[in-house]
């Protein structure tokens, strides 16, 4: 669909913390413009030769205008100053073609947060476009990788989709692994090991507060995954060699155990209805993928394909799973029903792993090999398979996990 | 009379000499019915030092393992016997062993192959004589890939578990 994305408009050119509102109203209209092209379900209205909208058009547009420039959908808004050094931030999506209205909003934030405001203007047009949840205002935590592999320094990083916002929550002392974001993605999940003790801890990502998990002294833990519901935490725990799965309250508290094979059992991922948890084991003799009831029950294999499979991740519909999937040196990222039905492979190899589903299920974020250099990269795939796309960081990059996006 | 005395005398001369061998206590003598503590037990050696006499003692500090597995084959055995003679002959050694999983394991799988790994040779050496708290155990996961050095090549050390002293 072909979507008109106007300057925006401001009453009065007035300088803030972030410049002034006539540069903002540039800035938030070119990067709703990149958030919508960059999902290829839009295409943006070259808008160069159409009259910019003055403040009162924002609210009462001049359909013809935009029906010339061949818009089907109109994305407007306005950026003013605000007496109390905030901006007001509004944004309005219109049917071209029937002249009606089909959203707006509206936000008083600091000058500086213009992104997140422009990312929900984007998602705004988003959502009404494609009843997906919305995508734009979420952000990917993952590791942040330097040095030899040998002696590498891991730290635990964060970033808005794009790339921008991007902070440290680690210094590196530690070797940190597989992030997971709390369903509000207020808080962060991960595997922490100062080469004596690996345990799960939780990091408030807005006060920075980071505890550990589970009380000291009970066996080696890792792999967590937070419940749909943010209440619960499951993650694998090692008791003399056995390794299974178990949930415990995500402040902490005795933990639950779920399975009970002698086999290793990893990688929980919760459904999004919170009633099933798919997992690896390798009960069979080779790591597979497996799926059971939230409290244990009814433990049942899907994977039958070739090879050897690890880290499911559930879908945000529900409907699918996506893995990683080795054949002999190659590893691979797949998608199969949560069913087990219609497995396909995604991506190309050679060194492709830890899957993380896009807010919207559309994509699939991963860890590859950069094939020149060898270094650690992220990467994005159409969840049906396509054009790969790398995503920038400052350093390697391992272990990404895309939280959902904010209604 | 003349016999309670002479008990007196014996009792009360019999003191210093009891004094002298509480202080002669632990007796050093060659030690009977065990091995005498070797050289490296009585002039404590450096961890490092203890690791390389190890590796000449044992032949290696290293087992190595399938890419799946976590049962030792008979190398293993072998190599685990000769270290599990240098620990009883080294008793005041605590050791660490650190599993390994290979760098195609997902990242959890790598945890948690290594640490089953590292249990399995744990269990062998209890089973040999070692005592347990001498023993901890931990897993690297794929996260330190290592290399060793076949003839002109270097590749990734894979599977393994390493004895460390500590």
């Amino acid at each position: 669909v072909v979507i008109a994305v106007p300057v925006f408009a401001t009453e009065k050119n007035v300088l803030t913390d972030a410049g002034n509102t006539w540069s903002l109203a540039n800035q938030i209209a070119d990067l709703i413009a990149a958030d919508l092209k960059s999902t290829n379900r839009f295409i943006v209205a070259d808008v160069k030769n159409v009259r910019i909208p003055s403040f009162p058009e924002v609210t009462a547009p001049s359909y013809a205008q935009w029906r010339a420039a061949r818009a089907k959908l109109l994305l407007s808004g306005f950026v003013n100053a605000r007496s109390d050094g905030r901006v007001t931030i509004g944004c309005y999506v219109y049917d071209v073609q029937s002249g009606r209205e089909l959203g707006r909003k509206g936000f008083a934030v600091a000058p500086l947060e213009w992104r997140r405001a422009a990312h929900r203007c984007a998602d705004a047009a988003y959502v009404e476009f494609t009843g997906n949840p919305p995508l734009f205002d979420s952000r990917i935590a993952y590791v942040a990788q330097s040095g030899r592999d040998e002696t590498a320094v891991k730290r635990l990083a964060m970033m808005d989709f794009d790339g921008a916002n991007h902070s440290y929550l680690s210094s590196g002392g530690e070797i940190v692994l597989t992030p997971r974001w709390s369903p509000s993605a207020d808080r962060i999940a991960y595997t922490s090991f100062n080469g004596e003790r690996l345990h799960v801890r939780v990091v408030d990502t807005a006060a920075g507060a980071d505890r550990p998990l589970l009380a000291i002294g009970g066996g080696a833990n890792f792999a967590p995954a937070f419940s749909p519901d943010g209440n619960e935490i499951a993650l694998s725990i090692s008791v003399e060699g056995n390794t299974d799965v178990f949930t415990v309250s995500a402040s902490g508290g005795i933990p639950r155990r779920l399975t009970t094979s002698p086999a290793i059992d990893t990688s929980p991922s919760y459904s999004p209805d919170g009633r099933r948890i798919a997992f690896a084991s390798d009960r069979s003799g080779t790591p597979q993928l497996y799926v059971m009831n939230a409290n244990g029950s009814n433990q049942r294999r899907i994977s039958f394909g070739p090879g050897e499979y690890g880290s499911p991740v559930w879908s945000p519909d529900g409907e699918r799973i996506a893995f990683s999937n080795r054949q002999g040196v190659t590893v691979r990222i797949g998608v199969m029903n949560a069913n087990g039905s219609d497995e396909r492979i995604v991506t190309q190899g050679p060194r492709d792993e830890q899957p993380s589903w896009s807010p919207d299920g559309n994509r699939i974020l991963f860890q590859r090999a950069d094939q020149a250099s060898g270094r650690s990269q992220l990467a994005i795939v159409p969840a049906a398979g396509g054009v790969i796309r790398t995503i920038p960081t400052p350093q390697g990059a391992t272990d990404p996990y895309w939280a959902r996006g904010k209604e | 009379v003349a016999v309670r005395t002479l008990i007196a005398v014996m009792a009360f001369a019999a003191l210093p000499a009891a004094a002298a061998q509480a202080q002669l206590w632990p007796p050093r003598l060659p030690g009977i019915g065990r091995q005498a503590p070797p050289p490296a037990a009585v002039a404590p050696m450096t961890p490092g030092a203890l690791q390389a006499d190890l590796v000449v003692k044992a032949g290696s500090d290293t087992i190595y393992f399938s890419p799946r597995g976590h049962a030792l084959d008979a190398n293993a055995i072998a190599r685990l016997t000769a270290q599990a003679r240098w620990l009883l002959a080294n008793p005041f050694v605590a050791i660490r062993l650190e599993g390994h999983g290979d760098e195609r394991d997902s990242r959890d799988y790598a945890l948690a192959i290594g640490d089953r790994r590292a249990n399995a040779v744990r269990d062998f050496l209890i089973l040999q004589g070692v005592a347990p708290h001498r023993i901890s155990v931990l897993s690297w996961g794929k996260e330190r890939p290592g290399s060793v050095r076949i003839g002109p090549s270097v590749v990734a050390a894979g599977p393994r578990v390493r004895i460390v002293i500590r």
